[in-house]
């Protein structure tokens, strides 16, 4: 945060008009009914919202950044499965998958947060 | 022999100056003649010795305790939670109290059922939650046991605003029962009570994957979470895009959701934060004016030392006596 917002909230903190009250505040009644036929038909054509997280997480996943990780992964996967197939192995990729989770989620977090209200 | 001692008495006669000039000029030649020469690398060798002794003493520390040894293997440890941005950790940053309100209603259409919440009453949900119509609104929806009656038999009255949120279920027993063994721990103070904090719940809630990696041993009744300690986990996915209906319109996305929930879940463990931030402006404010009085009060004491002025006044000519 910059210089200027801890001044401004500074000020803020600092002013007795800055209050807030458990009151409800008193509504305009018509305007609220108004729109409220609206919303809901907005709402009802809405599609479901699809999670930025995952979308994020995707691009970073197949990102240069987390090609590494990913390479040993898709490796270990190939690996485990083929042995699985043919009769068993005691290995996982539990810690590639950390590796390559850890990664995206570095990579996605800023632009998350960036997304999310 | 006998020059030698004819040179020192002529020394301890002719004055220190001649004598330093003597003794420096014996030093060179000593140095400069063969026989007894110290050669550059003998004097070096104690520096050379003493350099290598502590090298190794570095070396030999790092081979004792520098190698750390892991009781648990990294997915017995859990994978460590990615740190996000959150606004509302900043020095100077309250808690969002729209996504304070959202995280509330997350928690009461999806984790109520299995998680208590028993350390907050209706009351502190006043002001910065709900409003107070809302909050007693709410409290009376529950019932609660009242005081005694003249017979002895407690009977059940709506809620007040001083009650605490209800339980979900009657006992420990209960809730063990119907989830499968394991226990939904209260959420009260969940945020203090584990590593990571926010960063952990909230990828906790947002971090299971579509299906385990290849070959992970996932326990029967257990759910694969990479960031729960053993990655096994009783809770299954609770959140899913579009979940609860936002009253703000805002998109209820799994992630979203886990950040108002989790950010609901700090103001619960530490209610008192935005009070304490307050509190702490307010302590800076009062110190940096009572700093700003102290120097102007400094200046105004040391004002008659600093600004004094000591002059010498040397007669003018020194052989005229003073008239009187
Ligand atoms: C179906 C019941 C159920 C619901 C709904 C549910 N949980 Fe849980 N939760 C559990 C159980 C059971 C555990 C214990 C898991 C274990 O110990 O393996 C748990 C554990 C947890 C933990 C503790 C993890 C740890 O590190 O010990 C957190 C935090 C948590 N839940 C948060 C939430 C949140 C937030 C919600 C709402 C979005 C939620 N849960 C909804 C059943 C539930």
């Amino acid at each position: 945060m910059g210089i200027w917002d801890a001044i401004t909230e500074l000020v803020e903190a600092a002013a007795p008009w800055s209050t807030a009250d458990a009151e409800a505040p008193a509504q305009a009644p018509e305007e609220t009914k108004a729109e409220e036929p609206e919303e809901e038909e907005e709402e009802e054509e809405e599609e479901e919202p699809v999670d930025p997280k995952e979308t994020f997480e995707e691009e970073c996943k197949n990102s240069k950044e987390c090609a590494p990780a990913k390479h040993h992964y898709d490796e270990c996967v190939e690996r485990v499965t083929n042995a699985e197939a043919n009769g068993g192995t005691k290995e996982d990729c539990v810690e590639e998958f950390f590796h390559l989770v850890h990664c995206a989620t570095q990579c996605a977090a800023p632009k998350l947060w960036a997304a999310l209200k | 022999m006998l020059a030698r001692s004819c040179l020192r008495s002529a020394r301890a006669f002719s004055g220190l100056r001649n004598g330093a000039v003597h003794v420096s000029k014996r030093a060179a030649s000593s140095s400069s003649s063969g026989a007894n020469a110290e050669s550059p690398l003998r004097l070096n060798i104690a520096a050379a010795a003493a350099t290598a002794v502590a090298a190794s003493s570095i070396a030999w520390y790092y081979h004792l305790y520098g190698p750390t040894a892991d009781a648990a293997t990294p997915a017995e440890e859990g994978l460590h939670p990615t740190k996000y941005p959150w606004v509302h950790q900043q020095w100077f940053k309250t808690f969002d109290h729209q996504a304070l309100r959202r995280g509330f209603q997350v928690y009461r259409e999806v984790c109520a059922s299995c998680h208590s919440l028993s350390r907050v009453p209706y009351r502190a949900l006043v002001g910065t939650i709900l409003t107070l119509d809302e909050a007693k609104a709410l409290a009376e929806e529950n019932e609660y046991d009242s005081e005694p009656n003249e017979q002895g038999e407690i009977e059940k009255r709506p809620g007040k605003l001083s009650d605490y949120l209800p339980d979900p279920y009657k006992n420990e027993e209960a809730a063990r029962f119907a989830n499968n063994g394991a226990l939904p721990p209260d959420l009260s103070l969940i945020v203090k009570g584990r590593h990571g904090g926010c960063d952990y719940i909230f990828s906790l809630l947002t971090g299971y994957p579509d299906e385990p990696p290849a070959g992970a041993q996932v326990g029967a009744g257990l759910n694969f979470n990479p960031y729960f300690p053993g990655t096994g986990i009783a809770m299954a996915r609770v959140l899913y895009d579009g979940l609860v209906d936002y009253e703000d319109g805002t998109p209820a996305t799994t992630s979203q959701m886990a950040k108002d929930v989790t950010e609901f879940l700090n103001w619960a463990a530490e209610p008192e934060m935005d009070d304490r931030k307050r509190m702490g402006m307010k302590v800076l404010v009062a110190t940096s004016v009572l700093f700003a009085l102290s120097v102007w009060v400094k200046r105004y004491k040391w004002a008659w030392l600093k600004s004094r002025k000591i002059v010498y006044d040397p007669p003018k000519t020194p052989n005229t006596p003073p008239r009187l």
